[in-house]
């Protein structure tokens, strides 16, 4: 019976002993040290010693990013303050930005993860790593950096400069590796060939693709314009970070580092758990993480977990990251957005809430960024075009602070709107 | 080589270990560390079944031992040393000795007498002292000789509760020294322990065990750095550092 594997969350039975430990010790933790999660078990009616398998999990209730908005900010902190030795805040996707805490413990797991991640993807301690990557993101670009020092390969930090200075560091310091997003990668690719730059002048081999998931033709294009292979990784802007699933040498798959992490697919409408193979929405629970320990915490990420072996030797979960995502968030240059976040910050630059606004991922020549439309009705109109143009780029200033992405602001009449089946 | 998973085991109506999942492999030190009443000695005593524990699933080497009545267990390979060293004081340190490799009588004289040897060497001061009674041993000999009767039968497991109590940090010391020679013979051990840092430093893994839970676990070298052991080891409680802000 104790061989028995457990099921939904598909652990093979020699490491579900392993994994049940880590998984048992992170809730009763979590239960003892945070009063989020104590008052969120009693809720339910159940408490730590209630979990006695892996595919119990399943009784466990949901944590959503509006949790971690409204325990802002060291509410589901599991340690004490002095125990934690680097405080991380991401943008959020709600009116708080997301803070995350690592003891020294934390740091040197991650740090650890991200070199295995960087490992797989081909990188070694003789490589030059550039890291470029969006102000929304630039978490990720620490951990990518220490990663990468762990592995003992040499970093060009993330460093916020225009397209052109990040080709000229590409042409003149010979890196072998490039991490940042799908998005940025392609605004690179158009980049060289505007200016007829050819990328086999460069040393660049291996491009790690982070932050969203790019399409079989969208790596190929990529892999052609830059002439390198590409790797896709997977982690969480807001916590705890980058690299918690990455490809192996097949890049057939992403592993998810279930050593740390225990994922699970749910119906993202009936919160169930789903049978393997099916698409569903991407759940994690922390398994090491001491400082933040996150129990059931909805992604948003669609994705699916693969029954079949990999042809690797490695024996992680596998899954296939999709997409589609389940909320109304938006990923703009690999930066998750919420359309909640863009609308206050709106009616902060306002001074009102806007009657009706729109907003998506466009792009203009090689640029990616944040559109937004604004309908213009009697109280913003201004029959001064100064007026007008001043109220825009408060508005684009505001969200631009606020996500860290670069934003464009159209007023627009309501009617336009809706004739573009935007509204 | 142990396997435990959802133990819930007590006294009477008293529940101490509330779903402890747990687990030993072959040829590591394990320690269990935590302050005075987290559940390290219940543990072992229900493993050794001195204890019958209410729920949850207990496989040493492939073999289920839940309900096991606790004589039979050493002869599968499992003994353990008990806290305060529980030596039988009229009687003299080779008979007591002999008494611990009572399972080996159908192997005869010759395998009980090379059992002896080998403990002797290990222990020279106890073949200084074979004929005199176990009473009259220092309280580090006495952890000796409980240390070399639980040997006696040859275990695969052997389960240590506090051999450090009470005793001086030099003769500690060398407790510790045999700890870890054991392990590095091939034996495993599992190390209930307050010392927490004479535990960790000679340990593979160590599991932190507070009111009945494991709350923490990992490799020794990671634990050492640890905060919240000191705080567990020191006995505070969580409520001392959280009452204020949770």
């Amino acid at each position: 019976m104790m061989e028995k594997p457990d099921t939904h969350v598909c652990i093979p039975a020699d490491r579900s002993q392993m994994v049940l430990e880590r998984l048992q010790s992170t809730l009763n933790r979590a239960f003892r040290n945070v009063s989020f999660h104590r008052q969120r078990f009693q809720e339910k009616g159940i408490d730590p010693s209630n979990i006695q398998a892996l595919d119990d999990i399943r009784r466990l209730p949901f944590t959503t990013r509006q949790h971690l908005s409204e325990n802002y900010p060291y509410g589901l902190f599991a340690v004490p303050l002095r125990d934690i030795v680097r405080i991380h805040t991401a943008p959020g996707t709600t009116a708080n930005p997301t803070v995350s805490g690592y003891t020294r413990q934390d740091l040197g797991i991650w740090e650890s993860m991200v070199a295995t991640a960087l490992r797989s993807s081909g990188v070694t301690p003789d490589d030059i790593l550039q890291i470029s990557l969006d102000p929304g993101l630039a978490t990720w670009g620490r951990d990518y950096q220490s990663g990468a020092e762990t592995l003992g390969a040499s970093v060009i930090p993330n460093t916020l400069m225009s397209v052109e200075k990040q080709v000229m560091v590409m042409r003149d310091y010979k890196p072998s590796t490039l991490v940042t997003t799908p998005s940025y990668a392609q605004q690179l690719a158009a980049h060289l060939e505007n200016k007829g730059l050819d990328p086999n002048g460069f040393s660049l081999q291996k491009l790690i693709l982070v932050g969203e998931p790019a399409s079989p033709e969208q790596r190929d294009f990529l892999e052609d314009k830059l002439q390198v292979r590409t790797w896709q990784h997977f982690g969480l802007s807001e916590v705890p970070g980058p690299a918690l699933a990455y490809e192996c040498e097949t890049r057939s798959c992403l592993h998810v580092n279930d050593d740390h992490f225990l994922p699970e697919i749910i119906d993202p409408v009936t919160g169930e758990v789903l049978p393997m193979g099916h698409v569903g929405e991407l759940v994690l629970t922390t398994l090491t993480t001491r400082a933040y320990p996150l129990i059931r915490f909805r992604t948003g990420d669609m994705a699916r977990i693969l029954p079949d072996a990999c042809d690797c030797d490695c024996r992680l979960v596998r899954i296939e990251w999709r997409p589609e995502r389940s909320d109304r968030l938006l990923r703009i240059r690999g930066v998750k957005v919420h359309e909640q976040q863009i609308l206050s910050g709106i009616e902060k630059a306002l001074g009102m809430a806007p009657q009706h606004a729109c907003m998506f991922e466009n792009r203009y020549r090689e640029k990616i960024f944040l559109e937004i439309w604004i309908a213009v009705d009697k109280a913003l109109f201004s029959d001064e075009i100064k007026m007008l143009e001043a109220r825009m780029k408060t508005v684009r200033d505001q969200v631009q602070e606020d996500t860290g992405v670069p934003v464009i602001v159209r007023l627009k009449e309501w009617a336009s709107i809706v004739a573009c089946k935007l509204a | 080589m142990l396997k435990i998973r959802n133990l819930q085991s007590g006294y009477g109506k008293l529940k101490v270990l509330k779903n402890v999942s747990m687990h030993v492999e072959e040829g590591e030190i394990v320690t269990i560390i935590g302050a005075n009443g987290a559940g390290k000695t219940t543990l072992l005593s229900t493993i050794a079944g001195l204890i019958r524990a209410t729920s949850g699933e207990m496989v040493f080497k492939g073999r289920n031992i839940d309900g096991m009545a606790p004589q039979k267990i050493p002869a599968l390979g499992c003994v353990m040393v008990p806290e305060g060293r529980q030596v039988f004081a009229p009687l003299s340190v080779e008979e007591n000795l002999i008494l611990g490799g009572h399972i080996l009588k159908k192997e005869g004289r010759p395998t009980l007498e090379r059992q002896l040897e080998t403990q002797y060497a290990l222990f020279p001061i106890l073949k200084e002292r074979r004929n005199q009674y176990a009473g009259t041993l220092s309280g580090g000999e006495q952890q000796m000789l409980a240390m070399a009767r639980a040997l006696m039968s040859k275990p695969a497991l052997i389960m240590m509760d506090e051999p450090s109590t009470g005793l001086a940090p030099l003769i500690v010391q060398d407790i510790f020294r045999v700890i870890v020679q054991l392990r590095d013979e091939g034996k495993t051990v599992l190390l209930v322990e307050q010392n927490a840092k004479a535990a960790l430093q000679v340990a593979d893994r160590g599991y932190v065990f507070e009111t009945g839970q494991v709350v923490l676990q990992g490799s020794a070298p990671e634990l050492l750095e640890d905060e919240e052991v000191k705080r567990a080891y020191l006995g505070k409680d969580y409520g001392e550092f959280y009452d204020g802000k949770a």
